[in-house]
């Protein structure tokens, strides 16, 4: 790695693992990480659980009228950037819609994007875009269960949440794994809302792990230690991979 | 099928050898009067008979967002997507190593003045055409601070919070003699959590993101307390009394409820919409937003009220921000002699006057400023706040600068938001700023 700048993009000078070093002696890229993993670890548990019980939930009307599940996808479609610009306005406390009606209805708005409640107010728009895809997900999960097997437990007497623990979400059990590994990669690396919405945040209480490897690059302009900070994300990316690969390996046995 | 498939390759193929009809391709800022004006501008440039087809100039913009971080990865790149780049005062030093300086002509002295022909120089050539001059107004609403200046009661009121908020029973003043701290008790007096009879939600809305433009309109504040990067001897002294009472000024306003507790994420548009609503009493902005702030038709609520003033003074005096943002060479065009000849001409008095009358804010001086004066009364204020009262902080133009801003744009709203102490905030800035203000090697 390499001591470099923007103004030494094209003639760089080794300094062995210094960069590493600079990177793991850096306060900022602790809090970044334990920001980036908690939040990854909240959204991922929150959007599966509530997809889940979505999915169960309404699992007779969208068999009904499918095209309804077009509508609760949505969000998704919607990108992550224009998402937190979307949010810049909605929860905006002169221009935006929430803050309006919630001082005409109770005469008081929280402030969303206040310290104490920032984190909070990013982790329910994140879960807000991205439950649809784990909804999406566990519906056609819960769907594919065969309706012999639903049958021969019903024959044994099995109903409602009984039948619902023992029957259907241990054949949605892989489904369940999938789609809280995607969510929880997926919300490890946010960037795009966050970034829109607070920047860094004040601080620095909302900088995940790849806006802290991107203000070190094009802020601050130190490139080597951007990158090592990315290689350290690439790696420990892979060890979690490599681990729960193995997990689901083995667990057919 | 087949012959279809064939035709749209072939018009694809076509459509992407297509050489560009625009010659000289300008990145200019996106998003503001700026990017108005410069159309404006470029739109009367490409229609006179002496602009030939090889020389007409296309404009180009990307997001505001991380505008710098792309262009200075653009730049180091090498990149040849555009012959003329934006730069700005406090980033010359960054991207000087990868542009050309240019020559604006004989004229050009005479249209800005050396003091702004200077905003754009670096190690004493000049590297772009000063476009637009940015400093900070006051904004305040006149008729509230009329009506505060005319009722006994009032001021008695606004004595007894300047008592328990600032220690001090002070009076109400006209906003062209406010002190800094007349300011935070007038700021205070017009919030409602202080005041319930104040007529604004607010007293001031403060741009408090962590954010490096939010830096250079918060500096005004300590400066006027004789605030520095450095001292003669390059030595860092943000860790100031000057420092820590601009700091605790903003936090106690905050912390009173005298600006919107979202402010921490607030920067230009969120607070000039506060201020659009009619319920913030004064505000510190950029002199851009006087644009909109005090027209009827962009702010119907507020614009009829509105007047501006220097910011206030200090111990040391008044002080504003001042930078230029400008239009530069870049070393790797693959048409220099073009941008050059569209530089040259942006640089006369009847190139300003257009961009000026399409909304941008250049700093003229002399026949040029008696030109545009009657439609843009704005400029003349302009150059005089510059004149008197625009500082530059020492180191503020090298290389780091912006890393500088970037520092203390993270520890000063780490303070502000409570997550840390005013000492450690200064001592982390301290150390951060001994880093990148070394003598380069």
């Amino acid at each position: 790695m390499s001591e470099v700048g923007f103004e030494t993009l094209r003639a760089p000078q080794l300094e062995g693992f210094g960069n590493f070093a600079d990177v793991l002696r850096d306060e900022a890229f602790w809090d970044s990480l334990g920001f980036s993993l908690r939040f990854g670890t909240l959204t991922a548990v929150l959007e599966v659980a509530l997809g889940l019980f979505l999915a169960v939930f309404l699992a007779p009307i969208l068999q009904r009228h499918a095209w309804l599940l077009a509508i609760l996808t949505l969000p998704m479609m919607v990108a992550p950037a224009m998402m937190g610009l979307m949010y810049r306005l909605v929860l905006h406390e002169f221009v935006g819609p929430v803050p309006h009606y919630l001082l005409a209805w109770f005469g008081t708005s929280p402030a969303f994007l206040a310290p104490g409640n920032v984190f909070w107010t990013v982790v329910v728009i994140e879960v807000l875009q991205w439950t649809p895809f784990t909804l999406l997900l566990f519906h056609l999960a819960y769907g594919s269960i065969s309706g012999e097997i639903r049958e021969a437990a019903r024959m044994d007497g099995a109903k409602g949440w009984w039948m619902f623990r023992r029957v259907e979400f241990p054949m949605m059990l892989p489904t369940f794994g999938v789609a809280l590994a995607i969510r929880f990669i997926d919300g490890v690396r946010v960037f795009d809302n966050i970034y829109v919405l607070t920047g860094a945040g004040a601080g620095g209480s909302t900088m995940s792990l790849p806006i802290y490897i991107y203000t070190s690059f094009f802020r601050g302009g130190n490139i080597g230690a951007a990158l090592a900070a990315s290689v350290l994300f690439a790696l420990a990316s892979f060890l979690i991979l490599a681990l729960a690969w193995r997990f689901a390996q083995r667990r057919p046995a | 099928m087949t012959r279809l498939t064939k035709a749209f390759a072939l018009g694809t193929a076509l459509a992407l050898a297509s050489p560009a009809l625009a010659e000289v391709t300008v990145l200019g800022w996106p998003g503001g009067p700026e990017e108005t004006a410069l159309r404006a501008a470029t739109e009367a440039y490409n229609a006179r008979p002496e602009t030939t087809e090889d020389n007409k100039v296309e404009l180009i913009f990307f997001s505001r967002e991380g505008f710098f971080d792309k262009l200075a990865a653009d730049l180091a790149a090498g990149t040849t997507a555009f012959d003329v780049n934006l730069i700005a005062t406090y980033s010359i030093g960054r991207y000087a190593p990868f542009m050309t300086p240019v020559d604006l002509g004989s004229d050009a002295a005479g249209t800005f003045g050396e003091s702004v022909l200077s905003t754009m120089q670096y190690e004493g050539q000049q590297y772009g055409v000063p476009t637009d001059l940015s400093l900070h107004f006051m904004y305040y609403r006149k008729d509230l601070i009329d009506q505060l200046l005319a009722d006994t009661a009032a001021q008695q009121k606004y004595s007894e919070i300047a008592q328990q908020y600032l220690g001090e029973a002070l009076t109400p003043k006209a906003p062209d003699e406010w002190t800094w701290r007349d300011w935070a008790a007038t700021a205070l007096y017009f919030t409602q959590a202080v005041n319930p009879d104040s007529p604004t939600r607010y007293g001031s809305v403060l741009q408090m993101k962590n954010l490096l433009f939010n830096m250079m309109v918060f500096q005004s504040l300590p400066r006027s307390y004789g605030a520095d990067w450095t001292d003669e001897q390059g030595n860092v002294t943000v860790d100031s009394e000057a420092y820590r009472t601009g700091l605790e000024m903003y936090k106690m306003l905050l912390d009173a409820g005298a600006t919107p507790a979202d402010s921490l994420s607030y920067e230009y548009p969120e607070a000039n919409a506060a201020f659009q609503s009619g319920q913030v009493a004064t505000m510190l902005q950029w002199n851009a937003a006087a644009t909109d702030l005090l027209n009827a038709e962009t702010s119907p609520a507020t614009a009829a009220a509105t007047a501006t003033v220097a910011p206030p003074a200090g111990p040391e005096g008044r002080f504003t921000h001042v930078h230029g943002l400008g239009l530069g060479v870049n070393k790797n065009a693959e048409n220099p002699e073009g941008a050059q000849q569209f530089l040259q001409w942006l640089a006369t008095p009847a190139a300003m006057e257009i961009y000026a009358k399409a909304g941008g804010a250049p700093g003229l001086t002399g026949a040029a400023l008696d030109a545009v004066k009657g439609d843009r009364p704005d400029l003349a204020q302009l150059g005089d706040y510059a004149a008197n009262y625009g500082y530059v902080m020492r180191g503020a133009t090298s290389a780091n600068a912006l890393s500088v801003y970037e520092l203390q744009a993270k520890e000063f709203t780490g303070y502000w938001a409570g997550s840390e102490t005013l000492d450690e905030a200064l001592a982390n800035t301290t150390t951060g700023m001994t880093d990148l203000l070394k003598p380069q090697q």
